[in-house]
């Protein structure tokens, strides 16, 4: 109990200094609500071409909806896998690394603790793609708001495992990590985010069922477009807890041999 | 008295990084490094401990092992009977560590965010934290600069950001390395006597310094080590150290009524190798003497036998920057056969 409050006044410390950060940069935040209002409109005029013939897909009957649906997951999804896999690399970087590590914080709560305002902050831009369709262009969402919000925490727990790995292999290799790449580019072009992966040809659609994200989207937008409950989300809900109790202890483990590593070689405040 | 820090056969090997040229048969680009070969001694408590070396002598890589950035790879380092691999957290509570590292603030944050920040992570409670940044933003004169960007600050400024960081939670033991590399004298003298003043307050603050002042050095340790090459060559006090290799004085011996030409012709016979100047209207002879030896007698008795007036015979002490110097010749010959 002691170190549950002692993380999370640790987690505090670290929201006040990135959001302390942050409003010392005022203009990135605007030029971001605005980029994403800009994504939304373009969205919204392509979608406009392909009304009414996606109806063989399903979740696709509204391009729209399904496009900001997947950006918004996306997004979600990549800022927290990222955040956790460039937490050491950043402070590294920064030169702050040894100083942070010189206080009571261990590794696994430094990167906890330092990605908790980048979850709020994509929670909050994801959350925009979703209120600009509504507002701006009359998209509509149904479903339980409490079982797609469900779905996205279990998919942002194995992004999370998968983020874990990233940052072992970060700490240890300082950079090149390949799982960034391939899970950056492979969760955009197979997953589903801009089109149905049934449009993929039969080599490729194995490429998205190795994909954590294509079940967690194909669930979400389930719920929120097709109004779906927990019957039909059980599928892919069942898989995403599959993945989870693969990557999580297995991403625990290699991440504490990638700490030991690096204090053992002292790589760990270097960069 | 009681020890604060122990530490006991410590030996650090950075292994050199895999490399997949080793697999071809090929040297590898980074080597292994024996950063420290069993090293063991003791600070005590409210001692101020100094640890000297050239660079790349180990001070760092000790420095970083008791702090817990870096894992020995053998030996151990108890602080106040916290061991720094198996219990690393409840030893960074009692350990501040100030190195001459700029890059360990955040820029774009001010003077007490930055203090702030910190205070937070040791869950230091917000007024405690206040009143602790106030109190300490005072000590070190940086109360007009609380509300800079770290930044903004000067290099002697970002320094002294650095002790206050590390003396945030009050911590009973203090890591400075080199804290006055970049104050000006005057600055340099206060933060000498601020951590001469640790040392002695209540509860007292035990410190080890690593610096590349030995002025500083003498001036404020009690006992110093003297590292090279990983290893610790000689552990006294700072007096016992140079008596150790106080092989050679130099003489200086100050002359009236006797012309520079005069003085050298004089002076050829007894002191060979002396060097001879004028300073206004005295003449000045130096020369090195084993200590002990007869040159200084027959250098005065053929001075004094000319009739000239002797105003002043100084010699002065091998210092501690010799004793390093004598250490590295040792070792340059240990290793490679010549200095």
């Amino acid at each position: 109990m002691k170190s549950i409050v002692a993380l999370l006044g640790r987690m505090r410390a670290f929201v006040i200094r990135d959001f302390q950060l942050a409003i010392s940069y005022r203009l990135a935040f605007f030029l971001r609500v605005l980029t994403i209002l800009i994504v939304v409109t373009i969205a919204y005029y392509v979608s406009r071409i392909f009304l009414g013939k996606a109806e063989l897909f399903t979740n696709w009957h509204d391009p729209l909806a399904a496009w900001i649906t997947g950006l918004a997951v996306l997004n979600y999804f990549m800022t927290n896998f990222s955040s956790l896999a460039n937490a050491i690399r950043s402070e590294q970087l920064q030169g702050t690394l040894e100083s942070v590590l010189m206080t009571p914080i261990s590794v696994p709560g430094l990167i906890v603790a330092s990605s908790t305002l980048d979850f709020i902050e994509a929670t909050l831009y994801s959350s925009l793609y979703l209120v600009f369709g509504a507002v701006f262009f009359g998209v509509t969402y149904q479903g339980s708001y409490l079982l797609a919000f469900l779905i996205l925490i279990l998919t942002t727990m194995v992004f999370a495992s998968l983020g874990i790995l990233s940052a072992s292999f970060a700490m240890v290799f300082k950079k090149g990590d390949p799982i960034a790449v391939l899970l950056g580019t492979g969760t955009a072009v197979f997953s589903g985010v801009f089109f149905p992966p049934q449009l993929l040809p039969s080599a490729m659609r194995a490429v998205s069922r190795i994909l954590p994200a294509t079940y967690g989207l194909a669930a979400i937008r389930g719920v929120l477009i097709e109004n779906n409950g927990l019957n039909e989300a059980r599928g892919p809900i069942i898989t995403l807890l599959s993945f989870l109790v693969v990557l999580l202890p297995v991403s625990l483990w290699v991440f504490s041999r990638a700490v030991r590593r690096a204090k053992r070689e002292g790589s760990l405040i270097q960069y | 008295m009681p020890v604060a820090i122990a530490i006991r056969n410590l030996s650090k090997l950075y292994p050199g990084a895999f490399e997949l040229r080793t697999l071809l048969g090929r040297a590898p680009r980074k080597r292994s490094v024996q950063a420290l070969h069993d090293v063991s001694f003791d600070v005590n408590e409210g001692e101020i401990f100094g640890l000297i070396g050239p660079n790349g002598a180990g001070k760092t890589t000790l420095t970083k092992i008791i702090a817990t950035l870096v894992q020995p790879t053998t030996g151990s380092v108890t602080v106040k009977g916290f061991d720094s691999v198996a219990q690393s957290a409840e030893l960074r509570k009692l350990i501040g560590l100030a190195a001459a590292e700029e890059r360990s603030f955040y820029w774009r944050l001010t003077v007490e965010q930055n203090l702030m920040f910190f205070a937070r992570l040791y869950s230091i409670p917000a007024r405690k934290a206040q009143a602790a940044i106030g109190e300490l933003l005072a000590l070190l004169d940086l109360e007009e600069s609380a509300r800079k960007r770290f930044g903004e600050l000067s290099t002697g400024n970002k320094q002294r950001m650095a002790i206050a960081r590390a003396l945030l939670n009050k911590p009973p033991i203090l890591l400075l390395d080199e804290p006055t590399r970049s104050l000006d004298p005057l600055a340099a003298a206060r933060m000498r006597s601020f951590i001469g003043s640790l040392a002695t307050g209540d509860p007292p603050v035990t410190i080890l310094l690593t610096s590349h002042n030995l002025n500083e050095i003498e001036e404020l340790c009690e006992r110093i080590a003297i590292i090279s090459h990983g290893r610790i060559r000689e552990l006294d006090t700072p007096d016992r150290i140079r008596a150790l290799h106080k092989a050679r004085e130099r003489v200086r011996l100050v002359l009236e009524g006797i012309s520079i030409e005069h003085a050298v012709n004089v002076v050829a016979a007894a002191l060979a190798d002396a060097e001879v100047s004028q300073e206004g209207s005295r003449t000045v002879v130096s020369f090195w003497r084993e200590v002990g030896d007869e040159r200084l007698d027959h250098g005065l008795r053929a001075i004094l036998a000319n009739g000239t007036r002797v105003v002043a015979c100084e010699t002065q002490r091998a210092s501690l920057l010799e004793v390093l110097e004598a250490y590295e010749r040792e070792e340059a010959i240990n290793r490679n056969g010549r200095p």
